[in-house]
């Protein structure tokens, strides 16, 4: 990461974010039903996703129970919803919940790391499925809950598919906001001390335990934020988008698009969620090429997509910097030799 | 003079226009679960549908029309059948096709009412066609209509007082059990045995065992097509004897080619099966086998017999009107003296169910005998 050195370099992510922006406000007035859709999933799916970033891209804790806490979020906000509680209470459930299983989560995490985080949080991941999926009284079981409302915001219906996609967007913009935030603030530092050399973050007075604790359940709550919104999204909730597979997408997705940076997950939706639609014209072959792709890129830039971009500017500094030292060295000798 | 010209403008004009009609084909949208866990049910649904529209593009269309008939995968995912549905649903389709998976059906179905154009689906989750959605079609029996066939089979004919049920926890599977159970519990005969396997489940010993332990006069056994082959193989090892008794999966040929003389002896209800004793049904069979290089299940059928509802119906009205369509169908009885492609008599009611010749049979020298055939519920 690059840290805010000189202000032309951390003027760039905002014109990125800022021209990102109005293409998302201004695109979907020309799609039709089915793009909106796939929109509204890509924002959904970006929120779950920088969760997910937080905790492995920053934090270095590997994950796989992401696509769990989209599950329990999706739940919470169905039940409270489908029981006639507003919006905003589903969602404050699915915070809550998330954060508190998320920090129970995070103890493992204390004691093991990499492979051994990663099987620990498969387990949850299969556990929360059999939940969704047995325990009938509260989740209906594998028939699911229909008719999942869609909310009503200051007193405007989201039921229409533009509206619903502002409201998607709405919140993408504040949890990206919060997150900028975050990384920004001693908290995001303390993520990334973790994450490069938890021995010297704790020499250096970082209470690892408990930033460990705080990554898991904040990229969880996030996690819940975008089952929330899924829900009232597809307008139905079963348990099978919350197998592993999920979280397995939601992990490509931050790694695909660049772990640890602040735009990896963005991108990564936008391929995970996109690409699969724009090759469907390869009809059978579809998902076949797009496993191909994700290879490809994976090959050639391990760090992702951003990856490449940091790589690319990194190259260019570099050769400024030398063709810089070259004509200093070339005045310096020719001065030498006057 | 004028005449002539008015008959000669006239005659461009029908000229035309009859171009314009013919030139124009009939959009058809399939939605279907063509990779993940229900990979096996949309490929057949969509290879039975394929096979049917070849043939009848061959002899001219519906109407003079050319089927224009596009497939998409759902990924066996009901967030992405929502979003294929929608893509299907902007193009404006004469008629929507599938998905399979009943959760699917859920999500998408409101959505086909609310762009009232008709789906015809391939799921049989009993409460489908209970939501009072006008525009929703079944190709196959409901579990609501084939579970009290069977249970009346389990407690009149083989006198079980007790039974063991063995299902599959998926919505397939456990809207059978959940519907066969109270079927029981009205005849009377106790579940001494209830027991939920995963799909794709690889070994069965655990449950063989305890069905063992609970001594019951017969079994249901309600998994799908590999795990039923899994679990009859796993009775016969446990040399455990009693009555087996299922549904299409227990006893297709699928089944019985992998269970080899496992399967002999097991039951069951058969709506839509490649075996039936019907000359249309076996012509389809060879059919399909001829350009596919295998036999297909029943989702195979009823991908073909989709097309050919469609076909039915449009003569029928002699235009193309998707409102009308599904006013026209309910309650409508398709011949399959009129419609070969229809195979066999059916009849739709007004929730879009269907009404049609039922099978039971056993399995007999690795072959499906047929014991009864069921009539239709109307006559």
């Amino acid at each position: 990461m690059t840290g805010p050195r000189a202000t032309t370099r951390t003027l760039w992510p905002w014109l990125i974010g800022l021209a990102g922006l109005v293409v998302l406000l201004v695109l979907p007035l020309g799609l039709a039903r089915y793009g909106l859709y796939i929109l509204s999933m890509w924002a959904v799916m970006t929120i779950a996703a920088i969760g997910l970033n937080l905790t492995l891209g920053y934090a270095g804790q590997v994950s796989l129970a992401q696509g769990a806490f989209v599950g329990i979020g999706a739940y919470a906000g169905a039940i409270a919803t489908t029981n006639g509680l507003p919006f905003i209470a589903g969602l404050a459930l699915a915070i809550v919940l998330c954060f508190v299983v998320g920090w129970l989560l995070g103890y493992p995490a204390l004691r093991v790391q990499h492979h051994y985080l990663a099987f620990i949080t498969l387990a949850f991941s299969t556990l929360a499925f059999l939940v969704f999926r047995n325990e009938e009284w509260l989740t209906k079981g594998i028939y699911g809950i229909t008719d999942v409302p869609r909310p009503r915001i200051f007193g405007l219906s989201t039921d229409g598919p533009l509206a619903f996609y502002y409201f998607c967007l709405a919140s993408l913009g504040l949890v990206s906001l919060a997150t900028w935030w975050l990384i920004r603030s001693p908290w995001g530092r303390a993520f990334v001390a973790l994450r490069e050399n938890p021995v010297r973050a704790l020499s250096l007075g970082v209470d690892t335990r408990r930033y460990t604790l705080i990554a898991f359940a904040l990229g969880s709550v996030l996690g819940g934020i975008a089952g929330a919104l899924y829900a009232p999204l597809v307008e139905f909730v079963d348990p099978t988008p919350f197998t592993l597979t999920l979280s397995f997408n939601l992990l490509m997705m931050v790694i695909v698009g660049g772990s640890g940076f602040f735009f990896g997950p963005f991108l990564g939706a936008l391929i995970s969620v996109l690409l699969p639609e724009w090759l469907r014209f390869a009809h059978g072959y579809y998902l076949m090429l797009y496993a191909i792709f994700v290879m490809a890129l994976l090959a050639w830039s391990p760090t992702g997509i951003l990856g490449i971009v940091q790589k690319l500017i990194a190259d260019r500094r570099t050769r400024r910097a030398s063709a810089t030292r070259a004509a200093a060295t070339a005045t310096f000798t020719a001065e030498k030799s006057s | 003079m004028r005449t002539l010209m008015i008959a000669s403008a006239l005659a461009l004009g029908a000229a035309l226009a009859s171009q314009a009609f013919a030139a124009d084909t009939i959009k058809l949208r399939d939605v279907a679960e063509l990779s993940g866990g229900g990979a096996t049910v949309g490929t057949n649904f969509k290879n039975g549908a394929d096979l049917a529209v070849e043939e009848i593009n061959a002899k001219g269309g519906i109407l003079g029309h050319k089927i224009d008939l596009t497939h998409a995968d759902t990924q066996s995912v009901p967030g992405i059948a929502r979003a294929q549905v929608q893509k299907a649903l902007d193009e404006k389709p004469y008629v929507l096709l599938g998905p399979g998976y009943s959760g699917s059906v859920k999500v998408v179905a409101s959505l086909a009412a609310k762009a009232e154009i008709p789906e015809i689906i391939g799921g049989e989750a009993a409460e489908l066609t209970q939501m009072g959605n006008p525009y929703l079609f079944r190709t196959s029996f409901g579990q609501q209509s084939t579970m009290p066939k069977v249970a009346r089979y389990i407690h009149d004919d083989l006198k079980a007082k007790t039974v063991a049920v063995i299902w599959v926890n998926n919505d397939f599977g456990k809207g059978g059990r959940d519907t066969i159970l109270k079927e029981f519990a009205k005849l009377g005969v106790k579940v001494v045995a209830d027991q939920s396997t995963e799909a794709g489940q690889a070994d069965f010993a655990a449950d063989v065992a305890k069905m063992k332990e609970a001594k019951p006069d017969a079994a249901f056994i309600y998994l799908n097509e590999e795990e039923s082959a899994r679990i009859l193989k796993e009775i016969k090892k446990q040399g455990l004897k009693l009555p087996l008794i299922g549904e299409t999966t227990l006893v297709g040929q699928k089944v019985i080619d992998l269970a080899g003389d496992a399967a002999e002896g097991a039951m069951g209800h058969v709506g839509l099966t490649t075996d039936a004793p019907v000359p249309a049904i076996q012509k389809f069979r060879d059919a399909f086998k001829a350009k596919y290089n295998y036999v297909p299940d029943h989702n195979g059928i009823k991908g073909y017999l989709a097309i050919y509802v469609i076909k039915a119906v449009t003569e029928k009205m002699g235009k193309i009107d998707s409102k009308l369509f599904a006013k026209t169908l309910h309650g409508m009885t398709i011949k399959a003296a009129d419609e070969p492609g229809i195979l066999m008599d059916v009849t739709y009611d007004e929730h879009g169910d269907i009404d049609r010749q039922g099978f039971l049979v056993e399995v007999k020298n690795g072959k499906q005998v047929v014991k009864q055939i069921l009539p239709k519920l109307g006559k």
